[in-house]
């Protein structure tokens, strides 16, 4: 029970469609997890559950000790689980630099008064914030860009500005949603070397959901498999390769690679 | 950095004195008569008004057509009290007074509509605003109908420029500041904006009650210049002449709202002299502007010191 992410039994029912089935998986601090899939597999439906943004219809997921249930979203985002979306959502009429600093407004507590008449204590504050974001944008090389409005941005660089905003929100664990989506080989490789950052210098616990397999296999420690709702499968990337279940989903049955 | 933003506050407290000075003079000498004081200070009272609006739909993304309805809150306060007790100290109170009632409603009127977003949060606003005049309209404290007459003049020009200054910088630091970010990232995405930790419902009913509080303050500006008050003075018209206010300056553009403001005032004042021609000139040169600038004079452009001091140190050293 130690582990820093528990999902038990968790169901996802639209109406008569059930989006994901009695899931169950664990993810331990400082680990980098895969989930994959066919498209509409349930991986994203799946991450919306876990994050509070649509409820799990049935079961129980525990971070660092604590129930998600009934949380809202930017409950379960203070208690430290931040994500990315699988179609950018930046605020992209703000600056890099304010999208970061959006992200870090539960951080830090700025009273009305003391902000309105600009008094010492709103002055260290911002300091102190403007102190977190310098150094966000030097470690994810984003610093010349700071002042750029985001909608202005390419989009690999606004793929990175959202893992940059997630990570301002200070959090143990990090979502990804597809963040290689879109992208081309060479920008793949930085979204690569970039995660596997994010889980060294930051000290992040990583869960991503990919169909960029040559991404998935180079990071993921372990992988989960999702096909129509359920889990079928578990292990690390060579277990995956020749696990037969994983090869009928993605291929069809009768085949045998 | 600290240095900078010193001089730049520096700056703008110079323009707000030279101001008030240069048109104090003016009045001294006469060139200021009465009839142009009173489009200066319909003007001033504008921009409390539409400031605290821009606050609601540029910097919080909700559209709100319940404006008017503050307004009257504020207006109401100050006519009543001031009727009783009719000093200066009334007049501070009554003030208070309308800003706190104003937020109550506002609490009451945000709680369940923010949740609406677009074309919906508008109508449930008007909706607001509507039951707020007709309770107006059949109370006997507020003397229903008639409205209000021979209220006190406290509201002079000074004191409206006074309080221009004072909810301006109210409402542009706290857009510039942490709350500011929260409502921003609130209106580019909000499921996003939640996803980073900002609680939605929070931070909208925050600024939804700032912009309230200074459509009071507007209100009570109003009833104890103007003098006279009616329910029908704070209909729907009221909350969309505010509105074209805020969108010919740009959506989210402070300084784009008191330059509209002023356009508008010194238009409708110019255009006096033509009689009914004038609304007809009024409409055509609104749709000129929106056909040649559609998101507004300015944008989303904003006047900073701190920016000029900037450029200047720039071309200094280059």
């Amino acid at each position: 029970m130690s582990s820093l992410l528990q999902v038990e039994h968790v169901s996802k029912i639209f109406g008569g469609l059930k989006a994901v089935e009695d899931v169950s998986l664990h993810v331990e601090e400082g680990e980098l997890v895969a989930l994959i899939g066919p498209n509409g597999a349930g991986k994203t439906t799946l991450f919306n559950a876990l994050t509070g943004v649509s409820p799990a219809t049935e079961g129980t997921v525990t971070f660092n000790g604590v129930s998600l249930d009934k949380k809202k979203p930017y409950q379960v985002a203070k208690m430290g689980i931040a994500r990315t979306f699988q179609n950018i959502r930046l605020f992209h009429q703000l600056s890099v630099r304010e999208n970061l600093q959006a992200a870090m407004t539960h951080r830090y507590k700025e009273d009305f008064v003391s902000s309105i008449l600009r008094l010492p204590t709103f002055t260290k504050k911002e300091a102190l914030v403007n102190g977190w974001t310098d150094e966000i944008l030097a470690k994810l090389d984003l610093s010349a860009v700071g002042d750029t409005i985001t909608a202005n941005l390419p989009y690999g660089t606004q793929r990175r500005v959202e893992i940059a905003r997630a990570v301002a929100s200070d959090p143990k664990l990090i979502f990804l949603d597809e963040p290689a989506a879109g992208m081309n080989p060479e920008e793949t490789a930085d979204l690569t070397a970039l995660i596997r950052r994010l889980q060294s210098e930051f000290g992040l616990t990583v869960v991503l959901i990919e169909h960029d397999m040559s991404l998935v296999m180079n990071l993921a420690e372990r992988i989960y498999v999702l096909e129509h709702g359920k889990l079928i499968a578990e292990g690390t990337p060579a277990e995956i390769q020749n696990n037969d279940a994983v090869i009928t989903a993605y291929l069809g049955g009768g085949v045998h690679a | 950095m600290t240095k900078k933003k010193l001089q730049a506050n520096s700056l703008w407290l110079l323009v707000m004195i030279i101001g008030f000075v240069v048109i104090n003079l003016l009045v001294y000498v006469g060139v200021i008569d009465s009839f142009i004081e009173n489009m200066l200070v319909t003007i001033g009272i504008n921009i409390i008004l539409a400031t605290g609006l821009n606050l609601i739909i540029g910097f919080s993304g909700q559209f709100s057509l319940g404006h008017a309805g503050f307004m009257a809150i504020g207006a109401y306060a100050t006519g009543i009290i001031l009727q009783t007790v009719p000093t200066v100290g009334g007049f501070i109170g009554s003030i208070i007074v309308g800003i706190v009632i104003a937020i109550i409603a506002a609490i009451i009127v945000g709680v369940p509509t923010l949740r609406l977003s677009g074309d919906y949060l508008a109508i449930a606003t008007m909706g607001a605003a509507e039951i707020i005049r007709v309770v107006i309209n059949n109370m006997k404290i507020t003397n229903g109908a008639a409205g209000l007459f021979n209220i006190p003049q406290f509201a002079t020009w000074p004191v409206v420029y006074a309080l221009v200054c004072v909810t301006t910088i109210v409402i542009v630091n706290f857009a510039h500041s942490r709350a500011g970010r929260a409502i921003q990232a609130i209106r580019d995405d909000e499921i996003a904006a939640e996803a980073v930790g900002v609680n939605p419902t929070k931070w909208k009913l925050a600024a939804f009650v700032l912009g309230a509080a200074t459509a009071a303050i507007g209100g009570s500006l109003h009833a104890s210049y103007i003098q006279t008050i009616a329910p029908s003075d704070f209909g729907i018209m009221n909350s969309i002449a505010l509105l074209i206010i805020v969108v010919l300056g740009g959506v989210g553009s402070m300084t784009g709202t008191f330059l509209a403001a002023i356009v508008l005032g010194v238009l409708d004042t110019v255009l006096q002299s033509f009689g009914t021609l004038r609304m007809v000139i009024y409409a055509v040169a609104l749709i000129v502007i929106m056909v040649f600038k559609p998101s507004g004079l300015l944008g989303r452009y904003e006047f900073s010191f701190a920016r000029v001091l900037n450029r200047h140190k720039k071309e200094d050293a280059a």
